[in-house]
């Protein structure tokens, strides 16, 4: 058969199977849908025959594009549904950071090190503190923190307050998170000096603020989200290292395909730290600044701590999987 | 397949389940940047005009409040926006829609969720170095260009993690102009491998969409075939592939 008896015998069915895609594409899908898989292969076999026997660039690049319609049509991934969701924080979540225990600690100590560090200068040498909070961090810090108890829940008197303080929280310290794992793909540069920055700069405000203000009102505001802030941090953190190893130490594999391959592995690390973050926003927001007796603030802080304890040791064993 | 390192063009063959083999073709880093451009603007007129909205409402609902509403604005243009555009139905931004490109999976496939959070949230390694004011300072995308250039298929750094190449969508088909009639059926001197017979019938096709001195430029390329230079090499080149033309035609 000839290039023009071919593209004459098989032009009908061409027409036809772009009438199909067409309507799905443009989600109204008509009559005969469902024979759209089998036409896609008729047209799959098509191409393979016309780039096979050399025909016109013409015909094979109008069956390419055909293929390539039907192909994104019939290959959409599906949705995963709420199951998988469940699955995820009960099991695979913990069983993924617990796999990267290493990195685990090593982010712990780039966090906690200079933190304590800090803390320590506010007594040792002040002038540290002051270096890295500069003027308006102290002033900023004795407004918030500098009297009574009290005086944080003054400052969300006003109504709306909270919700304006949640939707910064949420912007401010996701992107930090988000960042904190973009950053590791350089060579884990990025990471650890937004992990190092944020020991310092915390650990010179609690230093600063259980040395110069009133702590108790520090303290008590910061225990209920703590855990969940500083742990997802750090796990955004154990996410960038990931992905800096593999630019840093590829193995066998090209750096490409290992920066592919770790970044799957990161993918729910740093999904797992943002949702940790939300979810300190919402109690950070809502929660940390209400008036409560100090006992209880700090009851629930530490119960968040021994619970994410228990949550990262406990859950998800036995359902090792390969993610 | 051809060794995909001696081409020239920027087409990817993937081969499909159903044992065919598709070509897309890769978009450079000019229209991206296009894209991009075209996407920040759509975000800063979105950012822009909800929260003049939002500013508005805020007179009735308390100030604050739109204070909160519009920092998770904020958040959600700019890390979500892309993903959850790249991640639907069109598996493209605004910004790529326009100009016609679409993100898929180095397989051809349309991308996973994971796939679109990993490549739009490196976009912001993508940025370095930044201009001005450290780490949150105006992204000029360096990288991003730099390790384009030197893929293969013209990835950024967050698509060489995500496992995604930028195709074009739909590319149009070329205008169909007569080659110039060929003056006799000669056949070549050796024999032609596959691609070879293919590339001479490309030209044949393609050769009325260009200029003399273009035609001439490409064949000279081909001179050990046809074995003469300028013109003569041309005309050489056109009767050869007529001539092949017309043994498949026998």
């Amino acid at each position: 058969m000839n290039e023009g008896g071919f593209e004459e015998q098989r032009r009908e069915a061409w027409e036809e199977y772009e009438r199909l895609v067409t309507s799905v594409e443009k989600g109204k899908p008509e009559v005969g849908v469902a024979d759209l898989p089998r036409r896609f292969r008729e047209v799959c076999s098509d191409l393979a025959l016309a780039s096979h026997r050399m025909y016109r660039g013409r015909m094979v690049d109008r069956l390419n594009a055909l293929v390539i319609r039907g192909y994104k049509l019939l290959y959409r991934s599906r949705r995963k549904g709420s199951e998988s969701f469940v699955r995820f924080i009960v099991a695979d979540f913990p069983a993924v950071v617990r796999r990267e225990w290493r990195l685990f600690w090593l982010c712990s100590a780039l966090f906690w090190v200079p933190f304590f560090g800090m803390m320590a200068m506010a007594w040792i040498d002040l002038d540290w503190v002051q270096a890295i909070l500069g003027p308006e961090g102290m002033a900023g810090l004795e407004a918030m923190y500098g009297g009574e108890e009290e005086q944080i829940a003054h400052l969300r008197e006003e109504f709306g307050s909270n919700f304006m303080m949640f939707g910064h929280y949420i912007q401010n310290n996701v992107s930090i998170d988000f960042r904190i794992f973009a950053g590791g793909i350089v060579a884990c540069l990025g990471t650890i000096f937004f992990i190092v920055y944020n020991g310092l700069a915390i650990g010179a405000s609690a230093g600063y603020v259980t040395y110069a203000c009133n702590p108790q009102s520090f303290w008590t505001f910061v225990a209920g989200h703590s855990s969940f802030e500083l742990i997802g941090m750090i796990i955004a953190g154990v996410a960038g290292m990931r992905l800096g190893l593999a630019v840093l130490k590829p193995g066998r594999m090209s750096r490409g395909k290992a920066i592919a391959a770790s970044a799957k592995r990161a993918l729910p690390l740093i999904i797992g730290a943002a949702g940790m973050t939300v979810i300190a926003a919402f109690i950070e927001g809502f929660w940390s600044a209400q008036r409560m007796p100090a006992e209880v603030k700090y009851t629930v802080g530490i119960s968040f701590w021994v619970l994410h304890i228990a949550y990262f040791t406990l859950l998800g064993r036995g359902a090792s999987r390969e993610a | 397949m051809e060794p995909a390192g001696t081409r020239l063009d920027t087409l990817q063959a993937i081969e499909l389940a159903e044992g065919v083999e598709v070509r897309l073709r890769i978009a450079g880093p000019l229209l991206r940047g296009g894209a991009l451009a075209l996407d920040l603007v759509i975000q800063w007129a979105v950012i822009l005009l909800v929260s003049f909205v939002l500013m508005i409402a805020g007179l009735m609902v308390g100030s604050l409040t739109s204070a909160g509403l519009i920092s998770l604005l904020w958040f959600f243009i700019w890390w979500w926006y892309p993903v959850f555009f790249e991640w639907g139905k069109w598996g493209a931004t605004p910004g790529k829609k326009i100009v016609g490109l679409r993100v898929v999976q180095t397989s051809g496939s349309p991308i996973t969720f994971g796939q679109a959070v990993l490549r739009n949230f490196l976009r912001y390694a993508d940025g370095m170095p930044f201009l001005g004011f450290g780490f949150a300072g105006l992204p000029t995308f360096g990288f991003a260009l730099a390790t384009v250039v030197a893929t293969r298929r013209f990835q950024r750094l967050g698509d060489l993690a995500a496992g995604t190449v930028v195709v074009y969508d739909r590319l149009a088909p070329e205008p169909e102009v007569p080659a110039p009639p060929p003056i006799q059926s000669v056949a070549p001197a050796v024999a032609l491998r596959p691609e070879e017979a293919r590339a001479l019938a490309a030209f044949r096709d393609r050769a009325g969409l260009w200029s003399e001195g273009r035609r001439e430029e490409i064949a000279d390329h081909a001179r050990d075939l046809s074995g003469s230079r300028g013109p003569a090499g041309v005309s050489r080149l056109m009767a050869m592939a007529h001539w092949l033309k017309d043994r498949d035609r026998r």
